[in-house]
């Protein structure tokens, strides 16, 4: 079973910084990485090629420091990687890269299943599974928490809010997966070195293009091709209560049903 | 020239750190108080191959050749930032600089015996020099080993030694001690031998020490315990040179615990002042704070680098050849080892004055910090004096050498 598994780069997100008095957060010099999502997708895709063989390849987009973040997604397990670092990808909106990867899958052609997390773990808009699966007009699964290959079908079971759903998906197939699915597990020395021996592939705007087909427009992508307008990204305004009781059995009362509906204190 | 880590270096630090603060950190004043590293947070360490880092995959290990002492320094200094108290730096260094000269003069048959259990985590190797008439003059050591049917007979006495109940009791292990098989020839009648801690004739002494509880000190006396000459590592009455040839590993990786656990205590007392207000301000406002804490940034810094360096040349030296002798190396080791302790347990002190009293308290690991650090103030893996006369006999040259 040939898997593509695609990740985002993300900046470590407990790592920013909120001016105090504007409430902006400090975006610059930030450490890279994956999200949960994405590693738990990839370490899935791995065990999915142990029990069925075939090939993992990874599929990411982000900043030129991606040529040494996509050696975790190596080292976890991926067969090979191809990179999207080119300046004519920066600034996509989730349109924009659904194209941009729907092109990359198409190019590279010999898959069975899309893995992908059910969001990035910056924006989490969970817009780019089904659109990457509407472009390439492939059955698709979100919420997985456990995938299981049943003759040539895929059973996945999704996490509902209120139920466990289960689903037969032809495939070629795309599932997204939420964190539930897999505990990624911490890839030691070895891996790590042998992540360093894999074919890492960085693809520019020209080779993204498939034959027969459309090449990619840039106009399709990048910042230009954005349609999403950011108007605020401040951080919410942390208030502190100061309340103060006079008499201390009523404070204690109080105190202790704030605690309760916090959850702090069982009730 | 390169001043930066590679991405796999990168990658492994960073798996390194994710790994120590989840299991480590939480667990280390459970580990003080019981005296004694889990098996589960050394076999963690082993999964990630930390163990296996000077061991040829041949033998079970996870070597990454020829950069096997930059991929130590990283696993260490990680290691020493989650656990202060520096048990299990400690424990994994004396693992990985005497298992590192197991793997390189130990005969066939010892490396099959032992070095696939130390890269699993579950065998222990210590270093054994140091008896009660002193450790720093080491050609003056009185243990002796006398061959007779294949075995080296010793007989004598060690004392401050780590890990002696971890290789009595917690688990498989044994020590690599220095003896005198010639009486005659001075320091160049030294044999170099690994003991296990299971073979009849020895007697554990466990000393009481202040800090660093995780990993036992004490000693051992030797009565016509018999080593199988398999045992001997590289050759008979060689050993006084294998043995400096070890520290010199050894001290690089400890230079590595003292170094990260600094780099955590000056992270703790740089986020403690940005908080703590006195007077209506963060006392980070007043210079006799921040600047205290900028000279302690900027002394780590130049160590940490300086520390790479060593730690590099110590892999260029196994890889490239004339790339510089054993005693050139013992000069900038001995710079680390000399001011590694020094500098950490400076910070370890201004970050507990800096977060006062409660610096004073059990609930804070600063104090586990410095009582850790002083072990290798005082003496451990060669004395702070000790480095120094190193320095001077290299720089100055034999002239500066007291003991001719």
């Amino acid at each position: 079973m040939n898997i593509i598994v695609c990740m985002k780069q993300v900046v470590d997100l407990e790592q920013i910084r909120i001016k105090t008095q504007t409430r902006e957060p400090v975006m610059e010099g930030l450490p890279v990485m994956f999200g949960d999502f994405d590693k738990c997708a990839l370490e899935e895709a791995v065990r999915l090629k142990e029990e069925h063989g075939g090939k993992v390849t990874a599929v990411a987009a982000g900043s030129a420091k991606l040529k040494d973040t996509i050696k975790e997604a190596l080292a976890i397990g991926a067969d090979e990687a191809i990179i999207l670092t080119d300046e004519a990808y920066q600034g996509s909106d989730t349109m924009g890269s659904a194209r941009l990867l729907a092109q990359v899958i198409q190019k590279i052609g010999d898959y069975d299943l899309i893995l992908m997390g059910d969001g990035s773990a910056d924006d989490y808009s969970g817009e780019v599974p089904p659109r990457v699966a509407e472009i390439l007009d492939l059955p698709q699964a979100g919420f997985a928490r456990e995938i299981k290959v049943v003759d040539d079908a895929l059973h996945v079971t999704r996490d509902l809010e209120a139920a466990h759903e289960t689903i037969a998906l032809e495939l070629p197939a795309l599932v997204s997966v939420s964190t539930e699915i897999n505990t990624p597990p911490l890839p030691a020395l070895t891996d790590i070195l042998k992540a360093g021996r894999k074919p890492l592939h960085t693809w520019a705007p020209d080779e993204v293009g498939v034959p027969d087909k459309a090449g990619l427009d840039p106009a399709q992508i990048g910042t230009n091709a954005s349609v999403v307008e950011v108007l605020s990204n401040l951080a919410p305004v942390q208030d502190r209560k100061e309340i103060i009781f006079e008499d201390v059995e009523e404070g204690l009362a109080e105190i202790t049903k704030a605690l309760e509906s916090e959850g702090v204190l069982e009730q | 020239m390169e001043f930066r880590l590679s991405a796999e270096q990168k990658l492994f630090k960073q798996m390194v750190r994710e790994y120590c603060e989840a299991n480590i950190e939480p667990r280390v004043k459970e580990i003080t108080g019981e005296g004694r590293i889990p098996d589960e947070i050394l076999h963690g360490l082993a999964d990630l191959g930390i163990f296996g880092i000077m061991i040829p995959e041949e033998y079970g290990g996870s070597a990454p050749v020829g950069e096997e002492m930059s991929y130590a320094n990283i696993a260490i200094h990680e290691i020493a930032r989650a656990d202060m108290s520096m048990s299990i730096p400690v424990y994994v260094l004396l693992c990985l600089g005497w298992g590192f000269l197991i793997s390189k003069y130990g005969t066939d048959e010892l490396k099959d015996e032992v070095l696939a259990k130390v890269a699993a985590g579950d065998y222990f190797v210590g270093i054994n020099t140091t008896e009660p008439g002193g450790g720093s003059d080491v050609a003056n050591i009185k243990t002796t080993g006398e061959y007779k049917d294949g075995n080296f007979i010793i007989n004598g006495e060690k004392t401050y030694i780590s890990g002696v109940t971890e290789v009595m009791e917690h688990r498989e292990g044994g020590h690599i001690t220095l003896v005198r098989t010639d009486p005659d020839a001075g320091h160049k009648g030294f044999t170099f031998l690994h003991i296990p801690g299971d073979l009849p004739g020895i007697t554990p002494v466990i000393l009481e020490d202040i800090g660093r509880h995780g990993l036992s000190t004490g000693g051992f006396v030797y009565k016509d315990v018999k080593v199988p000459e398999k045992y001997v590592l590289g050759e008979v009455d060689r050993g006084f040179y294998l043995n400096m040839e070890g520290f010199s590993m050894a001290r690089i990786l400890v230079s590595s615990a003292c170094v990260g656990m600094a780099e955590k205590a000056l992270e703790i007392s740089r986020d403690y002042v940005k908080e703590r207000e006195l007077f209506g301000r963060p006392i980070a406002k007043f210079e006799g704070i921040s600047f205290e804490i900028a000279e302690d940034h900027a002394k780590l810094e130049q160590l940490k680098l300086y520390l790479q360096y060593a730690a590099w040349a110590a892999d260029k030296i196994y890889t490239e050849e004339d790339f510089m002798s054993h005693r050139e190396l013992s000069r900038i080791v001995s710079i680390c080892k000399m001011e590694a302790p020094m500098i950490a347990e400076e910070i370890a002190r201004h970050a507990m004055m800096q977060l006062g009293a409660f610096s004073y308290t059990k609930e804070c690991k600063l104090g586990e910090a410095l009582k850790g650090v002083m072990s290798y103030v005082v003496g451990a893996e060669g004395g702070h004096n000790i480095q120094k006369l190193i320095i001077a006999r290299e720089f100055i040259g034999d002239v500066a050498v007291p003991y001719r």
